[in-house]
């Protein structure tokens, strides 16, 4: 797109008036016709048209001075051919200053005013065409911006959406984890339990061989393996030391296992009548930790890894869910209707001023830096805070650095339009309160093209 | 004026009197003897019948007038002189003894000589205060006298105090304190003592007005006592009904640390006769440039030069005019006064430039602690020409003060001042403009690590302890500082230099102003009586803070402050480093617009605000005067200090309370008439007049009697107004007269020394409004005209003529308001410097 300067030509009417009004507009002369008498524009008052700029204020208004400093209220139009045409305070005629680009207010004061106009119509419109292509400019690459934004914001929306069905997933998983962690702690619990239950019940059932048999099949199956024969048997003399494997398959008669049957011809007379092996001393099996018992270790084992497993599973979901609610939050963060302030995030911008180095990541925070090295937090991100009619053109952030008579360091950072993306200007008005200067193509609004320039020759 | 001096005969050395303070030594008359018995002596003081009677044993001074005792001097016998001695250390416990041995050894021979009669007390040859050490090497030197005032109930001024007009005695509590103090915070009706000292005061009844100046640099106290000052109003009435024969007495009595008693007393009999003999002595306010009477724009600290910038672009936009904008410490380099600092003020000259193109001018600080850098230029100076104040061991004294450590110049040393002056050079002081002036700060002096943060007293100035010149100090700085600045225009330009601190005769070189004040309600009504105070004393320059120095104001009290800043002579914002920005226009659009009201009306009052220093500056009246001034036989004005006159004709009540709805004002005078200058609406005098206010108002009167010129053409600066016409504002009493002043000269320079200017009385006599010339013998032309002329409680003429100065005569046109008696003649267009006539039929 382009867009055009348009130049307004508006050709005075030297010759219209046969006496010219000091100090008013040509949308204002229908007022100053010569006549008798001139009637102040807000009606109050009938004067002599001789009255008119003749140095004395008669009407309240003050529109029978247009081109005098007579009346308080009143101003005078400087037509600034070449340049903008505007109103100054009545105030400012014949003050010895030059207000007026073509000379007009000090047409009776002893200072000699250059006429410059032309030359500043010329840089002005210079600076109105370079404003104009920092715009065309801005707001191509604002488009690009947004674009990107567009995109950056479904990357990030479907980021979200991964992230929580990764949580989802997590979530089952740690359902799962959870059942078999369960399951574990009551298997080792049960065990602790039969274990605790065998010691007590160990005399009472020693008496009868199904009894012995019960006791020493732990896990139930209805035979009798190395383990279970290590858990419980030992030697007459040495009570502590466990049953080698080879010794517990000898008593087992051979094999590595046996059933109840076998047991009663075997096993049980060994265990009740010879001098070799015995069952276990429960009581002092008591007094050594019950987790000795292999079947517990075991148990314990299975538990504990179960335990690892779920925390694992948990952290996992909660870092998940602390991705997505962090990414919820900044998503949750305004970024204008086009999402055109996206980028900004995650992005630190620099600026020296005198011995002060200011940061400013955009929606986070704002810090200043001294040549020592200090840091100092001038503000967290706080709210947009420009006017209604553009809410983007200002942001606030608050809550720096208590200071030194109270409140904390706030900086109110204004966005203006331009090609990069960069902080302009710091300063610190009161203290600890910043104003930064942020540049930026997003801030270009279309509205800017509107303002031009007309000069009339 | 009677001088009363008591020295030693003989002292051991030589005791302190102050110096430079006195304009001149006043002249002296012999008085003649008029009787004489044993015991004392009658002497005739010339004038009016008045006597002295000196007596002898005991020692007292009555003077006297007809049969009635004006003033009496050790009546209570308070007369005291600690002589100078030798140290006895015979009492020095055993533990001190090895400290002071030899000391003793070059005693010992001298200590024979010593008065047997005195006796060593605690802290008469050193005082410890917190962590500070006085060395006292003259022990102890005070001296006292008391004062009886007869017939007196009311006594004023012994400025700095934050304190009512009228002084409180001191009979439950301290004594007023006279010593210049940097005081942070300072707090409201007590008797401490603050930045400047002023050992003058004034007595007043509706008969007479006295006054005593106690021409002591040292520290000083005053006790008020009073045997009135207990009565219930219920209690004096009773004494009157019952005849009571005790007349009202008010006692004073001074007590000065070192130093001589020399005490002038000033018997009047009027105000103005007070403050003329007190002019005679040490001088009449400087005549200020014009445009130091404008408004002043001041904050710590505008940070920089484009601050600057947008702060004056600031004051266009929304057309406020202003005069001079400040720069405070902040714009030094490091605090090095004379230089600027390299990034933030890079460009001094391009700024003042900036600002000289609007017809504004700036004042930077330089205060009197200096830097201990030897790679600054002016420490090397000071230091290699011994310019700096001593310790009592002989080195350079240092204390800590903004730059960190500094030294102190010894401006009590006349070749130091000049020095000091001749660095105001514009070769000198870089990057400085004769738009530039100057403001002296912390030179009471402040000594962030000092007693009570100020200089140990036994610092030296050459021969003389820091304990006698103290309350000097300060105003020697201004006095250097208001040399350097004339100095550096070849004699050409009037100075401008606002100080912190001040002694008597400071209104020789410039403003004061009230310190650090606070933005509350209550030191903006204690502004009134502060400045009331130094205006009776011969200070007519002062101010205070607009907006309070310290905290944050209210827009409320920011406007209303305002308001009476306007009507008070030095008329500044400042505000702390601390606070937020306060600029006019960041109230909001209906604050901005009260405060642009305010100022325009200060603006537009210059030409009388000009005339009032000018005839300060000639005759030592003060500019703001309390009540009684003007009318010093109506006791119902002797207490007011919320409202006050300037000059003689225009009457200021200032809403001073948060959230009036109105004031009551008293209107003076039996037979006066009283204008409101807004309304035009007329109120008899001896009064007290109820007056409804909103936000706009400021209750400003012009007394019924006189003509006020002012100019209503309101600019950006007030160079800026220099050339344009007045309107006079005649307010008629109820004989139908009224008379005023114009003065105009060229506003800035010392040519009206050599009678280059217009001085007129405007007279309105018969119906006839005439310029008379007041100065045949000066010179001076100006473009002024008169625009306008408003007669309030004029009746309707048929015919207006105006007869110029050749005679010639011509019918003006005029407009007549009924309603209110307001004649206003359009556009009489005579030159302001001619002889002219209007003549109403």
């Amino acid at each position: 797109m382009r867009f055009y300067v348009f130049i307004a030509s508006v050709f005075c009417c030297a010759f219209a008036d046969s006496r010219k009004i000091r100090g008013i507009s040509s949308s204002y002369k229908r007022f100053y016709r010569e006549r008798k008498s001139f009637l102040c524009i807000d009606g109050s008052k009938l004067i002599p048209f001789e009255q008119v700029n003749d140095d004395y204020c008669d009407c309240e208004d003050g529109s029978d001075e247009p081109g005098t400093s007579a009346c308080p209220r009143g101003r005078f139009y400087c037509t600034n051919l070449g340049f903008r045409p505007h109103y100054i305070p009545s105030s400012r005629v014949n003050d010895g200053i030059c207000d007026c680009c073509d000379a007009s207010d000090e047409y009776n004061s002893h200072i000699r005013c250059q006429k410059t106009c032309w030359n500043l119509g010329q840089r002005e419109r210079a600076y109105v065409e370079g404003q104009m292509r920092t715009l065309d400019e801005g707001l191509r690459l604002k488009q690009q911006l947004i674009e990107e934004g567009v995109l950056l914001w479904r990357e990030k929306q479907a980021q979200l959406r991964e992230l929580q069905q990764k949580a989802e997933d997590l979530h089952l998983k740690v359902e799962e984890h959870k059942k078999r962690k369960h399951q574990a702690d009551q298997h080792k619990e049960q065990t602790l339990k039969t274990l605790q239950a065998g010691g007590a019940g160990s005399r009472q059932h020693n008496n009868t061989a199904s009894g012995l048999f019960q006791f020493l099949d732990n896990n139930k199956d209805g035979s009798i393996t190395v383990d279970e024969v290590q858990a419980r048997v030992v030697t007459i003399h040495d009570e502590k030391r466990l049953l080698s494997e080879n010794e517990a398959v000898a008593l087992l008669g051979g094999g590595r296992q046996m059933d109840l049957t076998m047991f009663r011809h075997t096993l049980w007379d060994t265990l009740t009548k010879g001098d070799n092996v015995k069952i276990r001393d429960t009581n002092a099996a008591l007094d050594s930790p019950v987790v000795e018992d292999p079947l517990l270790m075991a148990a314990d084992r299975a538990a504990k890894w179960e335990a690892t497993n779920l925390k694992k599973v948990e952290e996992a979901y909660e870092t998940v869910n602390m991705e997505i609610s962090d990414l919820q939050q900044k998503l949750a963060i305004d970024y204008g209707t086009d999402w055109e302030f996206l980028f900004l995030n995650s992005q630190c911008y620099k600026l020296q001023v005198y011995e002060y180095t200011y940061t400013l990541c955009p929606f986070n925070q704002v810090t200043q830096e001294n040549t020592a090295g200090t840091q100092v937090s001038l503000g967290t991100w706080g709210m947009w805070a420009g006017e209604p009619k553009n809410q983007y053109s200002q942001m606030v952030y608050e809550n720096g650095e208590p200071c030194w008579q109270g409140g904390s360091r706030t900086a109110t950072v204004t966005l203006t339009c331009g090609t990069e993306t960069a902080l302009r200007s710091v300063k610190e008005p009161s203290k600890c309160q910043y104003i930064m200067d942020f540049q930026t193509p997003v801030a270009c609004q279309p509205v800017l093209k509107q303002r031009g320039i007309h000069s009339e020759l | 004026i009677t001088r009363v001096k008591i020295n030693e005969l003989k002292p051991l050395k030589p005791r302190f009197e102050v110096p430079d303070v006195l304009v001149r030594e006043p002249p002296t008359e012999p008085l003649s003897l008029l009787s004489q018995d044993e015991n004392g002596v009658v002497l005739s003081l010339g004038a009016e019948s008045q006597r002295v009677i000196v007596s002898a044993r005991p020692f007292r001074l009555d003077i006297m007038e007809g049969r009635d005792v004006l003033m009496s001097l050790n009546s209570r016998g308070l007369l005291a002189f600690e002589h100078l001695r030798m140290r006895k250390d015979t009492h020095c416990p055993l533990t001190c003894i090895l400290l002071f041995l030899y000391l003793l050894t070059s005693l010992f021979v001298q200590q024979t000589t010593k008065d047997e009669d005195d006796k060593d007390e605690d802290g008469m040859w050193e005082e410890t205060f917190k962590s500070h050490t006085d060395g006292k090497p003259n022990g102890p030197s005070a001296i006292s006298l008391d004062f009886s005032l007869p017939g007196v109930e009311h006594v004023y001024g012994i400025p700095e105090h934050a304190e009512t007009l009228r002084l409180k005695t001191t009979d439950n509590g301290d004594p007023y304190r006279l010593y210049n103090l940097d005081v942070f915070q300072y707090e409201l009706f007590n008797p401490m003592a603050l930045y400047g000292a002023v050992p003058v005061m004034l007595a007043h009844n509706s008969q007479r007005t006295t006054g005593i100046f106690w021409l002591n640099a040292a520290e000083t106290w005053v006790d008020i006592s009073s045997n009135t000052a207990g009565k219930t109003v219920f209690g004096k009435m009773l004494d009157y009904v019952q005849g009571s024969s005790e007349t009202p007495q008010t006692d004073v009595r001074w007590i000065s640390e070192s130093g001589i008693i020399d005490v002038f007393i000033m018997l009047g009999p009027t105000p103005k006769d007070v403050f003329s003999q007190y002019a005679s002595l040490t001088g009449t306010q400087s005549f200020p440039p014009l445009s130091s009477l404008a408004y002043h724009q001041c904050r710590w600290n505008y940070n920089d030069q484009e601050d600057v910038k947008l702060v004056d672009a600031g004051f266009d936009e929304h057309d406020i005019p202003y005069d001079f904008i400040w720069l405070d410490i902040e714009h030094t380099d490091g605090k090095r006064y004379f230089t600027w600092d390299p990034h933030k003020f890079a460009t001094p000259k391009e700024m003042l430039q900036g600002i000289m193109d609007k017809k504004r001018k700036m004042v930077a600080i330089v205060d009197p602690h200096i830097k201990v850098d030897s790679n600054y230029k002016i420490h090397n100076e000071i230091r290699s020409r011994g310019f700096y104040i001593k310790n009592k061991d002989g080195g350079d004294y240092e204390g800590w003060c903004w730059p960190g450590s500094a030294g102190y110049p010894d401006f009590t040393c006349a070749d130091m001042r000049s020095w000091w002056a001749s660095m105001f050079a514009y070769d000198q002081y870089g990057g400085s403009m004769e738009n530039l002036y100057t403001w002296n700060d912390m030179n009471e002096p402040s000594v962030f690590n000092g007693p009570e943060v100020t200089m140990h007293k036994d610092a030296m100035h050459g021969a003389w302890e820091h304990r006698d010149v103290h309350n000097l100090y300060g105003f020697y700085v201004q006095m250097a500082t208001a040399e350097g600045l004339i100095q550096r225009s070849g004699g050409v330009e009037r100075p401008f230099v606002l100080t912190r601190a001040f002694f008597a005769g400071s209104q020789r070189y410039g403003a004061v102003w009230t310190g650090d004040n606070a933005a509350e309600w209550d030191h903006l009504k204690i502004s009134i009586p502060m400045c009331l105070s130094l205006g009776l004393v011969g200070i007519s320059f002062c101010g205070a803070d607009v907006g309070g120095f310290f905290k944050s104001p209210s827009s409320e009290l920011l406007v209303r402050w305002y308001q009476t800043g306007a009507y008070q002579p030095f008329f500044r914002a400042h505000a702390h480093l601390d606070t937020p920005r306060r600029e006019p226009w960041l109230f909001g659009p209906e604050n901005t617009a009260l405060i642009r009201e305010a100022v325009r009306q200060r603006y537009t009052l210059l030409p009388y605000w000009y005339l009032q220093f000018y005839q300060a500056h000639c005759t030592g009246q003060p500019v703001m005067r309390p009540l009684w001034v003007e009318y010093p036989q109506d006791p119902a004005t002797f207490a007011i200090d919320d409202e006050f006159l300037i000059g003689t004709d225009l009457l200021v009540h200032p809403v001073t309370e948060e959230g009036a709805r109105g004031v009551t004002a008293y209107l003076p005078g039996k037979n006066e008439v009283w204008f409101d200058v807004n309304t035009f609406q007329k109120h008899n005098g001896a009064q007290n007049l109820y007056i409804p206010v909103t936000m706009s108002s400021i209750p400003v009167f012009q007394r019924g009697g006189s003509i006020i010129p002012r100019k209503l053409r309101v600019r950006r600066s007030s160079t800026c107004m220099e050339h344009d016409p007045y309107t006079l504002f005649v307010a008629l009493n109820p004989q139908r007269t009224a008379e005023g002043e114009l003065y105009i000269d060229d506003g800035h320079t010392f040519n009206y020394e050599k009678k280059e200017f217009i001085h007129r009385k405007l007279f309105f006599a018969n119906n006839i409004l005439s310029s008379i010339n007041l100065a045949p013998d000066a010179k001076f032309s100006t473009q002024s005209w008169i625009e306008r002329v408003i007669i309030l409680g004029a009746s309707k003429p048929s015919k207006v003529t105006l007869q110029t100065a050749d005679g010639q005569e011509s019918q003006l046109e005029f407009e007549f308001d009924s309603s209110m008696s307001v004649l206003t003649l359009r556009k009489p267009g005579m030159n302001a410097g001619e002889d002219w006539k209007v003549m109403l039929q």
